[in-house]
């Protein structure tokens, strides 16, 4: 157990800041921990924890995915353009838009994987390239309110559960299990620690990193598709903030980002922590510039903390080196 | 007969006369190594070329004013996050500077001339100190310059939102007059490219500008060598916070207000520019000319769909694509070099 | 009078002692030679002259004045300046920027003055006599050796009183190699000092005046180069006799062909290497560093893309990256150069590392099997004795022996019986050195078949059955039986070319 905590001590760190701030919030606005708040905020925290699922796996394998907003637009967007409203062409669009997701993080994953791109660079690229086929394509115009189904799914509940909720339980376990029980998890590890390691000892170092970016492009997808029947309307630059949050829910939950550490779990507090942050400022009566402050200082905290750790684990290594 | 190992050292190293003569130089190679650049200024010149054919007046020098003030902010971001590409890093902060540059000025900014230059030299300090500060914690606290920057990008950004939370304020006239004086028939911007670029040939003759560039190629040998890298990160980031400082007071003579959400607008752009015009993202290689080129061709390509009569949605999709040509070209040349090499 | 004293210098590293109570002195127009097994303290020793890391205890006196450099530059300030085995250049400097870097001569703008630096180079290089270098050539562009001798250049640009270089010669070919030992004669010539660390024991006889012996992290004896035979100094430098390391060399060669490789070529360092390597041998592959050794064992396990035919246990096969080299049982491992870089996970655990390669083993419907796994990697830390508290420490925190340990098992765990041991001995303490010679007879016994490089010449003669020996990226010989000696590696790998 202590050997459970040693080695995952910045996510628990992130589980104990979480209820942390729970608490401060409880203290601040009493109202917070009712039960339909709770419901509110872990149904917020869904949407940022999904999209962070994708980047959290390209994040250990050493890459970063910055095309995540606009995939998330473009299926938004694409979903409503071809439901129009309705039910029935869910069948077919939600497979497509969540192939087409994919098939955006295979584009992303050859060229860091094959054609030595910096994941930077090609999913800036990739970002900015759906960005403008999107606004041709809707000429900036509103596009026609999301189908009742996918609204089932993004505000729905069951027995009492919201739909989300589900889902989101269902992808962390999936997560997990690929992180802590497949081949397919230590291989992401061992690439993100060391690629030139992990070709040397026989890993799929290729196929691993191209992985890592498909995963990346269908959480993307099918967070924008649930997005749109939360807002009950896709729009254009929807997708913007979950950059910046995707990202930041990853490092709070401790993992490195030059790859190698972390876990979705740690991501899941890491999306929590932001959403909780969301709802406590209107609480102390504090604006957006500040959320954007404490978030910044939140984000300088946590890597701080686990930067020590790599600061002690280096001066340990370092003294076997003479 | 087995010789003793001192005689078949001998025997192999026979008195060999050091030959001075010069190896030929490898232009191959060094054609290779300016790929990239050689590439920015192809595009350059075929984006310019498709203009000019299309619209009358764009060998001119007022076209040449107008498309640097177009480009001249970006340039400015471009200049700084260059310098953080050069050491190896990467800026995020810098769209936090802009956007907070840009509101303070809004909120300061007089018609007294002398407050007026007062402000603009605290935003340029703060640039300074705040570039600094990243820096300083990227070293003490051995942190990644990506997650650091993003989080004072995200605290700046916030103070922004504070000082004014939306667009707005005012830019004094004669501030905003000062992007369009003129000398001997070329506006100021332009003259601020010819100094940009006398800095760089400058700075990048310095001791402090070669440790930067040093610390970038190969962080180990540079500290081995004696350099403080505490130190290089202190100055390359404290620049990089003070180009965005400048750009900022740039920006609003073109925008005539404050705004506290617009420096994202120019974070990625301008790592996007450095990349196109040959600044290497792993550090040690990469000049100023080219990513001021870099600016122009993502400023130019705007009016290139412009005179083309589409969709000026079609502006970032030509844009990624040529990023990902001009990387995917020093890719290439990149591999063709190491082939040589071995 | 002595320029340099030490006494009782003392360095710990957590809870281990680099070096110990070394004492040590040296005259200014001398060149002293430091002798020691790999780990033996020489490293420490020069390390902490040069200001690179500061001594717990003991003294230093140069010249009179107590000496403790804070860093290199305080080293430099006092005269001494060294030259490491792990160069500090930067590649996309010029070869003169790099000289000078951070010496530059300035102009009043505080630029550097490039008139100025290209006339001090061309002197300095042509003072003493340097190998034709371009000044303005990218330092990236350089081969090793070429980088080598610009790194020398560096020390000397400093104008030093002591220059301390660290196996300079070793990277270098016979020529150039030739240039610098006498180059340390010039420069001692000139009153310097010249401490000179090198395995070469021809070397040593050729130039040192004095020398200095290290062992365990103490000094054990320093002697008139004359007034000492080879036998003792490596009687002192090992402190037992030789036999013991090496196991008893039993050849359990057969006549199957285990590795069969023909017209081998890769880039322009290996051109048409053909061998066979049977099953149950030990096959050795020397001769002078950067011959071919590093791109053949690259290109065998397909980290490097090669040209020619392969035949693994008789069938031709085609291996495109390690990862088709590490399939199946009739897999090629390897145990890589770089056990740091190339080898192991430092951040992750003991387990993680050893099952690395083979994971997919314990999957059942996809979904690792942990006790399958932890079975296995008790079972493997138990046979090589691996020395970790628990198999989930962290590979870092092992000792040299204790990872390289770790990368022999994560090797045999993937079921190949071709193993490439790429100098696998480096950085080993002589305890691992001499398990790990067992356990390659012992494998060799079982019927695997290995392929073998040392930096270390006396390893080839007594643990290979026989002994490749390269030359610009050739076989020039194939040694075997009494014909196995360091004379003969040496003649082979620098002189006339005979049958194989």
């Amino acid at each position: 157990m202590s050997a459970f905590l040693a080695r995952n001590r910045l996510i628990v760190l992130a589980y104990a800041g979480m209820l942390a701030l729970l608490l401060v919030t409880a203290l601040f606005s009493p109202g917070f921990l009712s039960v339909s708040n709770m419901r509110s905020t872990v149904v917020l925290a869904a949407f940022v924890g999904i999209v962070a699922l994708g980047q959290t796996f390209v994040i250990i394998g050493g890459g970063i995915d910055l095309s995540v907003p606009w995939v998330l637009n473009s299926a938004a967007i694409i979903m409503a353009l071809l439901c129009g409203g309705q039910d029935l062409p869910l069948v077919w669009v939600m497979p497509l838009l969540l192939a087409g997701g994919a098939f955006i993080g295979l584009i992303n994953g050859i060229g860091v994987a094959q054609f030595g791109v910096p994941p930077i660079i090609m999913t800036l690229a990739t970002n900015v390239i759906l960005q403008g086929l999107i606004l041709v394509l809707t000429g900036g115009s509103p596009t026609p309110s999301a189908p009742a189904l996918i609204q089932f799914l993004s505000v729905g509940r069951l027995s009492g559960f919201p739909v989300i909720a589900l889902i989101w339980l269902a992808l962390t376990l999936v997560a997990t299990l690929l992180l802590s029980k497949a081949a397919f998890g230590r291989h992401l590890y061992a690439l993100g620690t060391s690629a030139t390691v992990a070709e040397f000892s026989g890993v799929p170092t290729a196929r691993t990193t191209i992985l890592t970016y498909v995963i990346s492009g269908l959480t993307a997808a099918f967070a924008g598709m649930l997005l749109t029947g939360y807002s009950g309307q896709a729009y254009l630059g929807m997708g913007d903030a979950y950059l910046f949050t995707s990202i930041a829910a990853v490092a709070i939950g401790g993992a490195s980002i030059l790859g190698g550490s972390g876990h979705y779990l740690g991501t899941v507090a890491g999306a929590m922590v932001l959403t909780i942050l969301t709802g406590l400022l209107p609480a102390l009566n504090l604006s957006s510039g500040a959320l954007l402050i404490v978030y910044g200082a939140v984000i300088l905290l946590t890597v701080s903390i686990g930067s020590e750790t790599f600061a002690g684990l280096g001066g340990r290594l370092r003294r076997k080196e003479g | 007969m087995v010789m003793s190992v001192q005689q078949t050292v001998q025997m192999a190293q026979r008195p060999a006369k050091t030959k001075p003569t010069k190896p030929a130089i490898d232009w191959r190679g060094r054609l290779l190594d300016r790929a990239p650049f050689l590439v920015a200024c192809l595009m350059l010149a075929l984006i310019v070329g498709i203009y000019g054919s299309l619209q009358s007046g764009v060998f001119s020098l007022d076209e040449l004013n107008l498309d640097t003030a177009a480009a001249m902010t970006l340039m400015l971001a471009a200049t700084g996050q260059t310098i953080v590409l050069l050491r190896g890093g990467i800026d995020l902060s810098i769209g936090g500077m802009i956007s907070l540059g840009t509101v303070i000025a809004a909120t300061r900014f007089t018609d007294d001339a002398s407050t007026t230059a007062l402000w603009a030299l605290i935003i340029l300090a703060l640039g300074f100190l705040i570039g600094a500060l990243n820096g300083l914690l990227i070293s003490l606290l051995k942190l990644q310059p990506f997650l650091v920057t993003l989080a004072t990008w995200s605290i700046l950004n916030g103070i922004a939102m504070i000082i004014l939370p939306t667009d707005g304020g005012s830019i004094p006239s004669w501030w905003v007059g000062f992007a369009s004086a003129q000398l001997l028939g070329l506006t100021s911007p332009v003259w601020m490219l010819l100094a940009l670029l006398l800095f760089w040939w400058w700075f990048r003759a310095t001791r402090v500008g070669i440790a930067i560039q040093a610390t970038g190629s190969n962080e180990k040998s540079a500290f081995l060598s004696g350099v403080s890298i505490a130190r290089v990160n202190l100055v390359t980031y404290g620049l990089s916070g003070l180009f965005a400082a400048g750009a900022a007071l740039f920006l609003v003579t073109q925008t005539g207000a404050g705004s506290p959400t617009i420096g994202k607008d120019y974070i990625l752009p301008s790592v996007a520019a450095a990349v196109i015009g040959g600044v290497s993202l792993f550090g040690g290689r990469g000049h100023l000319a080219g990513t001021l080129i870099g600016a122009f061709v993502l400023t130019l390509i705007g009016n290139l769909v412009f005179v083309l009569h589409v969709s000026s949605y079609w502006q970032p999709v030509a844009s990624g694509v040529i990023l990902l040509l001009s990387v995917l070209a020093s890719s290439v040349a990149e591999k063709a070099a190491r082939n040589r090499a071995q | 009078m002595d320029l340099v004293t030490v006494n009782g210098l003392s360095k710990r590293y957590g809870g281990i002692v680099a070096l110990s109570e070394a004492t040590f002195s040296a005259r200014a127009g001398e060149v002293h030679a430091l002798l020691g097994e790999n780990g033996a303290g020489k490293s420490t020793f020069i390390q902490i002259l040069s200001g690179a890391v500061q001594h717990d205890g003991g003294s230093i006196v140069v010249d009179g004045q107590d000496y403790r450099p804070a860093n290199p530059d305080a080293a430099q300030a006092r005269g001494i300046a060294a030259v490491f085995q792990e160069l500090s250049l930067i590649p996309d400097l010029s070869v003169e920027q790099n000289i000078w870097f951070r010496h530059e001569p300035r102009t009043w703008l505080g630029t550097v003055n490039r008139t100025q630096m290209r006339l001090k180079t061309l002197a300095l290089l042509e003072k003493y006599n340097f190998p034709a270098l371009r000044p303005d050539q990218e330092l990236r562009r350089l081969t090793l050796a070429e980088r080598q001798i610009v790194e020398i250049a560096k020390g000397l640009a400093k104008d030093p009183r002591i220059l301390i270089l660290d196996e300079a010669t070793s990277a270098l070919p016979a020529r150039e190699a030739e240039w610098l030992l006498n180059l340390t004669r010039q420069l001692a010539a000139e009153g310097r000092l010249v401490i000179f660390i090198s395995h070469r024991m021809a070397e040593v006889r050729a130039i040192a005046d004095r020398l200095t012996i290290f062992r365990n992290g103490s000094t054990v004896a320093a002697h008139e180069a004359d007034a000492v035979s080879d036998n003792e100094i490596v009687t002192q430098m090992i402190g037992r006799h030789l036999d013991r390391l090496y196991p008893e060399r039993v050849s359990t060669a057969t006549d199957r062909i285990a590795l069969g490789v023909k017209g081998f070529s890769s880039g322009s360092r290996l051109s048409g290497v053909d061998f066979a390597l049977r099953e149950g041998e030990v096959l050795g592959v020397g001769g002078l560093q950067g011959h071919g050794q590093r791109e053949l064992f690259q290109a065998l396990f397909g980290a490097t893309k090669a040209s020619g035919s392969i035949e693994l246990w008789g069938k031709p096969v085609s291996i495109g990256n390690p990862r088709q080299a590490l399939t199946g049982k009739d897999g090629i491992a390897l145990v890589p150069e770089d056990r740091r870089g190339q080898g192991l996970l430092l951040t992750k655990s003991v387990r993680e590392n050893l099952t690395l390669s083979v994971i997919k083993r314990f999957t059942e419907n996809g979904l690792l099997s942990r006790q399958k796994e932890a079975a296995l990697v008790k079972e493997m830390v138990d046979f090589l004795r691996i020395k970790a508290g628990t198999p989930e420490q962290l590979a870092g925190t092992l000792s040299g022996g204790n990872q390289q340990k770790v990368i022999f098992g994560k090797m045999l765990l993937t079921q190949a019986r071709v193993l490439l041991l790429y100098d696998p001995t480096r950085g080993v303490d002589v305890g691992t050195k001499g398990e790990i010679f067992q356990l390659m007879r012992d494998l060799a016994a079982k019927g695997y078949a290995i392929l073998f490089h040392s930096s270390d010449m006396p390893e080839l003669v007594h643990v290979a059955d026989r002994v490749l020996v390269m030359r610009n990226g050739r076989i020039a010989a194939t040694l075997e039986g009494v014909h196995i000696s360091e004379e003969e590696i040496l003649r082979a790998a620098m002189l006339e070319t005979r049958a194989a």
